[in-house]
């Protein structure tokens, strides 16, 4: 294995690991203090917890919503996350990645059942992306970020895909890198992107409750700081 | 409202916006106060930690944009919930966030302009927080959230809906303590008047108990009910009559609406405090809210966050009458509405799953023809008037044309004669929507057709 490819998968990889596992750490131990925070400043600390839990599992497997909104939307968008999930944490030759670098991995998933799984990934990142592209609505909500995304996913996707076909027409090696470098920058940038939604996506609906849940006197202090202690008519 | 609202500056008023704004003016640093506000609200909250959990997650997926009435009849990207909920957010990111803020001066971003604070300003009243997108957001963001507090936001900066801040004027401030300024003794004749008509077409006499203290409930409609919407308040009472409920109505305060839901926390709170404070002033119970979402959902929400120790249960006329029919206290004569109903949920108590079989087993329990609307309940349409749009007359042709144009389709296809709400200012606005769309159909209370039912 060429040195680059080799400090790719040993040294960077680690590198990237660890500010992808302690950016995201970071985001959930914030996210959980804010919330915990504005929990204890409510006027009302009565939450529906089972109800927002309800609600948020039910989006884990959305089996029931998908087609209410943007069907072929939704279920590509399904897709991509099932492919990304179980391709990226159960391909073998990334278990062995992970054992190499810190000692443990778990079991993983049957290659075929993977690349059926990556051309599903492949179909859903593009659809998307050809949705940012020509379609009104989404387009209008698209910035910079979300087409290099879906790119860098497609580079990942595409590119591990390639690399496991006998009639793939690139050079291994260098196909190898690039993916490496594409997975490699996904993780990245994953703290400090709406990545970020793997980790906070739990916190998302509580939060939205939790915030409902107004603080006394708030409005009038908001007063005091604006006007000053006479404060203002209505 | 429903054309682009820069060339909607209506020549009765000369305000740049499609509502009518008190002193906010162009180059009355509207940006400068915009983000003073957002600070002293971003410290003095809770929401700070909504905003950037929102704003590090947002994925910009569109899928509410399908969701949601208003895009869907104006074909708007502005009108796009999570659009909208962007413009915040990145308002948020520049100026509130270390990475936003050099991030700005790395690649020079404008700053808050004069045409961003129109967007603004336009788009969070575009909307009228249904909060039907949430339902159909992956990841769960709130944009009706976003939208009040976008509101409370420029409210602090001085634009906020005349006939929204002169209502609450009124009631806080005014010499008559309600939102439609009427005046006590005007009230007193009206209950009379309701208990003369009683009389007469129930041959029943029905009390409308004044500042009795000690009651199990004290009442608060939305007060307009007490100028137009008569068969309501004597459903309520009939119904508080027959149960042997003890009730009363507080002579120094007794209007239900609170506008500060619709644009900003320091009115809320207020009119929280006042609401409560004439409950305990006649040693009531519980505080008792007529038919209306708006102020079922501020007082069931808010009284608790704000009563403090003075915190007291709040029920909705609807649970109450609900619990009535269950418990076999009231008699509602079977099948004595013969013609086609249908019931539509107000967006305040139906979407948190509140109130929404509660109303529809009442009235199947008295109506032959009961339909729904497809679709109901915690998934409903709006109106088109929510969120204070209602009582924007100036909103007129916009809740027509594109925020209730989805709830006059779904009234026409019901095939329904009446439609019951119990809400006034879906009541309002289904009434004009009838008008503006000459569908074929009556809009009353479920407590007026309560009143047609009940054996007193």
């Amino acid at each position: 294995m060429p040195t680059w490819l080799t400090l790719a998968k040993g040294p960077a990889f680690l590198f990237v690991l660890a500010v992808f596992a302690l950016g995201l750490l970071r985001l959930i131990v914030l996210t959980v203090w804010d919330i915990l925070a504005a929990v204890h400043r409510a006027g009302n600390r009565r939450m529906p917890y089972r109800q927002i839990l309800r609600q948020t599992l039910s989006w884990l497997l959305p089996v029931n919503h998908l087609h209410r909104a943007r069907p072929a939307y939704s279920f590509a968008s399904f897709g991509l996350h099932v492919s990304i999930l179980l391709v990226g944490l159960f391909l073998r030759n990334h278990l062995d990645i992970l054992q190499a670098n810190i000692g443990f991995a778990w079991w993983s998933i049957s290659k075929p059942i993977l690349d059926v799984l990556t051309l599903i990934g492949i179909a859903g990142a593009a659809f998307l992306l050809l949705s940012r592209i020509y379609v009104m609505s989404s387009q209008r909500l698209s910035r910079t970020s979300d087409y290099l995304l879906l790119l860098l996913l497609l580079n990942i996707l595409v590119s591990g895909y390639l690399a496991g076909r006998d009639w793939n027409p690139i050079p291994y090696d260098e196909l190898m890198l690039f993916h490496v470098l594409n997975g490699m920058a996904l993780l990245l940038v994953a703290p400090f992107s709406k990545i970020a939604h793997c980790v906070l996506f739990p916190f998302i609906r509580l939060g939205a409750e939790v915030a409902w849940h107004l603080t006394p006197r708030g409005g009038s202090e908001v007063i005091q700081t604006l006007h000053g202690p006479q404060g203002r008519k209505i | 409202m429903a054309d682009s609202p820069s060339s909607q500056s209506s020549p009765m008023t000369h305000h740049k916006y499609s509502y009518h704004v008190e002193n906010a003016g162009e180059g009355n640093h509207r940006a400068e106060k915009f983000l003073s506000a957002f600070a002293a609200i971003l410290r003095h909250s809770n929401y700070r930690f909504i905003v950037e959990l929102f704003a590090r997650t947002t994925a910009r997926c569109g899928r509410c944009a399908a969701s949601c009435q208003v895009y869907q009849a104006s074909n708007d990207p502005r009108d796009i919930p999570c659009y909208r909920t962007q413009l915040l957010l990145d308002v948020y990111r520049q100026y509130f966030t270390s990475s936003g803020q050099f991030r700005s001066r790395i690649l020079g971003e404008d700053a808050l302009s004069e045409a961003k604070m129109d967007e603004m300003a336009e788009c969070f009243y575009r909307c009228m927080a249904c909060r039907r997108c949430s339902i159909d957001c992956p990841l769960g963001l709130d944009h009706g959230l976003m939208t009040h507090l976008g509101r409370y936001i420029l409210s602090e900066a001085g634009i906020a809906p005349k006939g929204l801040v002169v209502s609450v004027r009124e009631q806080l401030e005014g010499a008559t303590a309600n939102t439609s300024a009427i005046p006590l003794p005007a009230l007193l004749d009206n209950l009379e008047f309701l208990k003369d008509e009683l009389r007469e077409t129930k041959g029943a006499s029905v009390d409308f108990p004044v500042d009795q203290e000690n009651a199990e409930y004290i009442f608060f409609p939305a007060v307009s009910d007490y100028l137009m919407e008569a068969d309501t308040l004597m459903g309520n009472a009939a119904v508080l009559h027959a149960t042997g409920t003890s009730w009363t109505i507080g002579s120094q305060y007794f209007d239900g609406i609170n506008y500060g839901l619709f644009y900003n926390d320091w009115i809320l709170e207020r009119i929280i405090h006042k609401l409560v404070g004439e409950a305990r002033r006649l040693k009531a119970k519980k505080v008792l809210v007529g038919e209306c979402g708006h102020a079922a959902r501020s007082a069931r929400q808010f009284v608790p966050t704000f009563a403090g120790d003075q915190n007291l249960p709040v029920v909705s006329v609807l649970e109450l009458t609900w619990q009535a029919v269950k418990a076999g206290k009231l008699r509602l004569k079977p099948g004595v509405i013969t013609e086609r109903v249908t019931y539509h949920d107000p967006c305040n108590i139906a979407r948190s799953g509140w109130i929404v079989d509660q109303p529809r087993e009442i009235l199947r329990s008295f109506v032959s023809d009961f339909v729904e609307m497809n679709p109901h309940g915690r998934e409903n349409y709006c109106c088109g008037g929510g969120s204070g749009l209602v009582s924007l007359d100036e909103t007129h042709d916009f809740r027509m044309k594109v925020s209730g144009k989805t709830k006059a389709e779904q009234i026409r296809a019901s095939g329904a004669q009446i439609v019951a709400t119990p809400c006034a200012n879906c009541k309002k606005q289904l009434r004009e929507l009838v008008d503006y769309y000459k569908l074929p159909v009556q809009i009353v209370g479920v407590h007026d057709l309560i009143l047609r039912a009940v054996e007193l």
